[in-house]
């Protein structure tokens, strides 16, 4: 019998490769500490300091994942590994960095309009992202889990901001409750997992898949199972979807536009690098592969249908974006489908995960402008009209409406074709024309929103909302990078390409 | 390793009713209660399973000072007085909820009884971690090592947590009681 070996010194060091790689996590955290230390300082006001560190920490982040993204070839295992830092995890740091810098930005007047202004909610916002950042790069069920943790429980204190709205405080305990219970559901999954293989590594699970050509026990696939709900919760599909339009509605607006961006890239982007491990790919168990397809089928279907036909007679624009959030979800879920059995692989997710992001969290910008106190003023008759009192608003919005029914020439056109066509090659057709149809219906609803902001008339005379710099510069931002992946694909779609081949 | 099915049945059931109370009571304390019997359950199971620092820390943080904690919070709160009506359910919805967790509790014991027994014992035998100085000793070990990130980034996320709840908190005086704490 061999001695256990606890202590490998190889494990005690970081090489400078590793500690290059770790840099992004390092510049975020250290960010996230130096704002706790400003937002107690009693001798200024925290406001400035910590949305400027804020802004400063996701700038660094971007910058030190972009140059790691060009600079790193292949992938770099961290902490026995533990975690990974390869194209696919700093190309997705980007993504979330973005969110939350885009997030801060809009939200800096708007908790000032709503007497919401203290520094926590900086803190909280970075915290996330430092969650889904972790999340994207973790190679074990456990880091996994911590790190959905972390991104999880900051944004439920942040859902929950607006501790005297009774909606906020609800909305913030439902969440609560059902995340915890999808929580736990995936970690007993992972429990399963880990019984059944004996590893938490999401590499060695893949291994005892791959060692088990002939079919894997029966326990495997109901730990895997669970592990599939507690996404699919989380990525809110049907029948997983119901918290979701109250959670959205009660949030306040720019959190409710972090939450569709970055949590649902996060959780997206953890739920392929799981769900490849856990033997859904061709050539691994045909009978698992086939069970998850029937899965992935049905909950693909039913969300696309459930969240086009409900957002058809929303009049609250919140909750309208979250039924297409639903929808969309849908639609990614298409494209995890035909993963396994296009060429593109999985980079059509990737893409319609940033074509998405961007056009999603620009409409969100331009309702946490429009929003009035409480988050009133966001029905569609309150937009009546709107061309007039803010044309450059008005155009963003179209921009970005058009975008979401996936009409050229914008991100979302872009996105769809890649993720449509990777269907049909991996000879997916009913649900290419499932979806097609279902893409279809949601061109009314959100043609609908620019039918009220140019061609009807405003009841009564709103007055106009004051814009912020910030939120303008977000609303510009938003509006040039869906035009420029809708008519210049091609970079967005080789960096996606780029990304998967990591996995 | 042998485990005596007297008292694996012993535990497990104790586990399985005593949280079962914890969420039927409608009394948050004696909810709070149950919830100190199931974690000294799960300390009888680690026991047996020859972990026994972590039954020793089970008891001691669990059992001992989350427990208190939690036990403070809801007197502090106030919250035995109910702030919603439990009785809202529909029958009809609790008879489809309970043929429902009827189904999936088939569904696990058919691939329990239909699984292999695990794949071979792991590394960590009772016997082998008897030979490299015991339990602590492993588990610190382990934990300093080869789960250093794991073991770091709890420390996050309670930081994470302290925030938020600081966030919560804080601003409880300037809008009166409402909601939770969490």
């Amino acid at each position: 019998m061999e001695a256990l070996t606890t202590i490998r010194p190889e494990l005690l060091t970081l090489t400078d490769g590793q500690l290059q790689a770790l840099m992004p996590y390092f510049l975020v955290f250290g960010g996230i500490s130096l704002a706790i230390i400003a937002s107690v300082l009693r001798s200024l006001k925290p406001k400035w300091p910590v949305f400027i560190l804020g802004m400063l920490t996701t700038i660094a982040g971007i910058c030190s994942a972009s140059g790691l993204l060009g600079s790193q070839a292949g992938s770099e295992l961290i902490f026995n590994g533990m975690m990974v830092s390869d194209a696919y995890s700093n190309f997705f740091n980007i993504v979330f960095l973005a969110s939350a810098a885009f997030t801060l930005l809009s939200s800096f007047r708007y908790l000032d309009h709503e007497q919401l202004q203290h520094p926590e909610y900086y803190v909280l916002v970075l915290f996330s992202a430092l969650g889904m950042m972790l999340m994207a790069s973790a190679l074990d069920l456990i880091v996994l889990f911590i790190a959905l943790e972390l991104m999880s429980l900051s944004v439920y204190v942040l859902v929950g901001f607006r501790r005297a709205d009774r909606r906020c405080n609800e909305a913030a305990m439902k969440y609560f409750i059902l995340g915890s219970a999808a929580s736990a559901i995936l970690l007993y999954g992972s429990a399963l997992l880990y019984g059944m293989t004996g590893s938490t590594n999401i590499r060695d699970i893949l291994a005892f898949v791959q060692a088990h050509p002939q079919g894997l026990p029966v326990v495997y696939v109901l730990g895997a199972w669970l592990v599939l709900v507690g996404f699919l919760f989380k990525v809110a599909t049907v029948p997983f979807h119901m918290w979701m339009p109250d959670v959205y509605e009660g949030a306040p607006t720019p959190v409710t536009g972090f939450m569709t961006t970055g949590l649902k890239a996060a959780a997206f982007a953890a739920f392929v690098r799981v769900l490849i491990s856990a033997g859904y790919g061709k050539g691994l168990v045909t009978a698992v592969q086939s069970h998850f397809h029937d899965i992935l089928w049905v909950s693909a279907v039913l969300t696309m249908l459930v969240g086009n036909i409900v957002a058809l007679t929303q009049v609250n624009l919140k909750r309208m974006l979250a039924y297409s959030s639903i929808a969309h979800s849908g639609y990614i879920l298409v494209g995890m489908i035909a993963g396994p059995g296009s060429e593109q692989g999985y980079a059509p997710v990737v893409m319609y995960l940033v074509a998405y992001a961007v056009m999603n969290l620009g409409a969100f910008v331009v309702l946490t402008i429009l929003a009035g106190r409480d988050d009133s003023g966001l029905n569609l008759q309150d937009l009546a009209g709107l061309s007039r009192r803010h044309p450059w608003l008005s155009f963003a919005m179209g921009v970005f409406m058009f975008s979401m029914a996936g009409i050229p020439p914008t991100a979302g056109f872009a996105a769809k074709y890649l993720l449509f066509y990777s269907a049909v090659q991996a000879n997916e057709i009913p649900l290419v024309i499932i979806a097609v149809l279902c893409s279809a219906i949601s061109v009314y609803y959100y043609l609908r929103v620019l039918v009220y902001i140019y061609m009807r008339d405003p009841a009564g005379s709103p007055a106009a909302s004051r814009v912020s710099v910030w939120s303008l510069v977000a609303v510009s931002a938003m509006v040039v990078l869906t035009l420029q992946i809708g008519i210049l694909p091609a970079k967005m779609v080789s960096a996606a390409k780029k990304a998967v081949t990591s996995l | 390793m042998d485990i005596s099915p007297v008292f694996f049945y012993l535990f497990a059931g104790l586990a399985l009713g005593c949280s079962l109370l914890v969420v039927l009571k409608k009394n948050p304390v004696a909810s709070a209660f149950n919830l100190v019997m199931v974690f000294f359950a799960f300390a009888g199971i680690y026991a047996m399973l020859d972990a026994h620092l972590i039954a020793a820390l089970q008891v001691l943080v669990y059992a001992g000072a989350i427990m208190v904690l939690f036990l403070f919070v809801i007197m502090l709160l106030n919250a035995d007085v109910p702030s919603f009506d439990l009785q809202r359910s529909h029958p009809g919805a609790r008879v489809v909820a309970g043929l429902l967790c009827a189904v999936l509790l088939l569904a696990f014991v058919w691939a329990f009884k239909n699984s292999p027994s695990p794949v071979e014992p792991g590394q960590f035998s009772a016997s082998r971690i008897e030979a490299a100085g015991g339990n602590t000793r492993v588990v610190s070990e382990l934990l300093f090592s080869e789960y250093i990130l794991p073991f770091e980034l709890t420390s996050v996320l309670l930081l994470g947590a302290i925030v938020g709840a600081v966030a919560i908190a804080k601003r409880k005086q300037k809008v009166g009681a409402g909601g939770g704490v969490k």
